[in-house]
């Protein structure tokens, strides 16, 4: 039941920034593809194969519809990722809430997994669910020459992934009580490294492990400082 | 001897290298009404905020109904009212919303009706957001938001900062509400001395983040006193009187500010110093509070005030 109330009270807190990312990403996305595929431009993909085979590279040609949509996922899942985090962290400091959300009869550590446990399902919500029907639309017999590669399924799910992370960085800065801003903004320099990484892998496998590593070592920060932080 | 609700021992907070609050001891029994009074920045906010655990102390602990405040269980808090300064609520949810959050975390305590009565004692609309809330009315939610669920201690950050004179009253009838409750303890800290002469029985005195009085407010009442001498020539260089807090000298006159020195000392005094004339300046508690705490040499605000 308080962890209900919490969730609540979280989920409404979010509620406006998971329908405009919903929104912006299902208009933006859906206006991109549709343009494309009116177009019928495609898209030469560089895919390299594992060392050893006989093949090394081949360009795998797809419809650039699913890319053209994938920057407008990856950006507003970045904006969502800082807006949850400001959110869920920045503001209760500015509205010296913390006090009053603090003094629960429940324990910090539900407080905090409420608010992590909330932006994570509006991630899934917002941009999840969007790319899945997005996606989902792409793959019907009657839109596309080729169907879309499932690769890029995938690559959405982790640039999805990213905005997440962007969120643990920001939450962490959030949290932060650093007097000198460089250094309150520094977990936000740790997920720009993270994202870089990310991006350069060609293995969807690897670039996954780098962010779920990148991930574990910010969430295991936020438990720490959020435990252990004055409010 | 009364159970002991909220017990600090040399508790000390430094906020870099400035210090807020120093070795603060202090024992409150249960059924206490208890105003903690200081000026600004005296360390009140800080040491609220490490009673409840919300800060980490540089040394020291504190402990509330018999569990460390750095750990203290749901069970604990649970039984502890809190009311927080400048009555910071989600200014995104309405009166109603709010009463649905704060009670599903005392599921068992939480008193509707009284709730619903103290909405109406100050006529607050329910369905209105807090954001669109008066300071006042912000306030009055806050103030039953922290007695429905029937706390057994009720802490209050500067509850009346900020608000009017009627407000101020309407609220302190909401807390007396409380008071008439056997066995609810409790403690509010304040610089509106009229607020603390009103509901407490107990005033803890904090300046620059020292305890300077713990007692009952009668003991205070009658411990600070002001007096005022006349003498035909210069004033004895020499001050040797019991209690001598600080004194302003003048070219033929003496004010001494006094701790628990009685009439009768005084007036001995009075003739061994050849006073011409002195009397006992009579002060309400928030002058006694302002000599008190008043630096000796304290400067003066405006030039004009030289004359």
């Amino acid at each position: 039941m308080r962890f209900l109330a919490l969730l609540k009270k979280e989920f409404r807190e979010c509620l406006p920034w998971l329908l405009i990312a919903a929104i912006a990403f299902l208009v933006l996305g859906g206006l991109a593809l549709r343009l494309m595929i009116q177009s019928g431009s495609t898209f030469s993909y560089p895919y390299r194969l594992p060392p050893g085979s006989a093949i090394s590279t081949f360009r795998l040609t797809v419809h650039s519809p699913l890319i053209t949509t994938g920057v407008w996922l990856f950006f507003i899942s970045i904006v969502l990722g800082l807006a949850l985090g400001i959110r869920q962290f920045f503001l209760p400091h500015f509205s010296r809430t913390w006090g009053f959300t603090i003094h629960r009869s429940i324990n910090k550590l539900t407080i905090l997994c409420a608010k992590l446990f909330v932006a994570a399902i509006a991630f899934i919500i917002s941009l999840g669910i969007v790319w899945m029907v997005i996606y989902w639309y792409a793959s019907l017999p009657e839109i596309l020459p080729f169907p879309p590669e499932p690769r890029l399924f995938m690559e959405g799910w982790i640039l999805i992934a990213m905005g997440f992370t962007v969120y643990l960085g920001t939450a962490l800065a959030g949290l932060n009580k650093a007097r000198w801003y460089t250094t309150k903004v520094f977990p936000l320099a740790f997920v720009l490294v993270i994202i870089v990484t990310t991006v350069s892998q060609w293995k969807l496998s690897t670039a996954f492990a780098v962010m779920l590593i990148g991930s574990l070592i910010l969430l295991s920060q936020i438990i720490h400082t959020f435990l252990n932080r004055e409010f | 001897m009364k159970e002991t609700v909220l017990e600090t021992y040399g508790l000390t907070k430094y906020y870099g290298g400035t210090l807020a609050l120093d070795h603060m001891d202090l024992k409150i029994p249960r059924g206490c009404i208890c105003g903690f009074v200081g000026r600004n920045a005296a360390g009140k906010t800080t040491a609220i905020k490490l009673m409840l655990g919300l800060l980490k102390p540089t040394d020291g602990s504190a402990k509330l109904l018999g569990c460390d405040s750095q750990n203290l269980t749901p069970a604990i808090r649970q039984r502890i009212g809190y009311v927080t300064e400048g009555h910071r609520l989600f200014r995104w949810m309405s009166i109603a919303n709010l009463e649905k959050f704060q009670r599903a975390f005392f599921p068992k305590q939480w008193d509707d009706s009284f709730f619903a009565e103290m909405i109406e004692y100050f006529e607050l609309p329910k369905n209105k957001k807090i954001k669109h809330l008066s300071n006042g009315q912000r306030a009055q939610v806050s103030l039953a938001l922290a007695l429905a669920p029937n706390p057994e201690l009720l802490v209050m950050d500067d509850p009346t900062l900020g608000l009017d004179a009627a407000i101020r009253r309407q609220f302190l009838e909401g807390m007396i509400q409380l008071i008439m409750q056997q066995g609810r303890t409790v403690f509010f800290s304040s610089h509106i001395l009229g607020d603390v002469e009103r509901v407490s029985d107990r005033i803890v005195v904090i300046d620059k983040g020292v305890i300077r009085a713990d007692c009952s407010l009668e003991q205070f009442r009658e411990a600070v006193k002001k007096v005022k001498l006349s003498f035909s020539d210069c004033p004895p260089a020499r001050l040797d009187i019991e209690g001598l807090l600080y004194c302003r000298r003048s070219e033929k006159e003496l004010e001494l500010i006094l701790i628990g020195t009685d009439d009768e000392k005084i007036k001995q005094w009075a003739d061994s110093a050849a006073a011409i004339k002195y009397s006992i300046v009579k002060m309400n508690l928030e002058d006694q509070f302002i000599e008190f705490t008043a630096p000796p040499n304290h400067k003066k605000l405006f030039q004009w005030e030289k004359n």
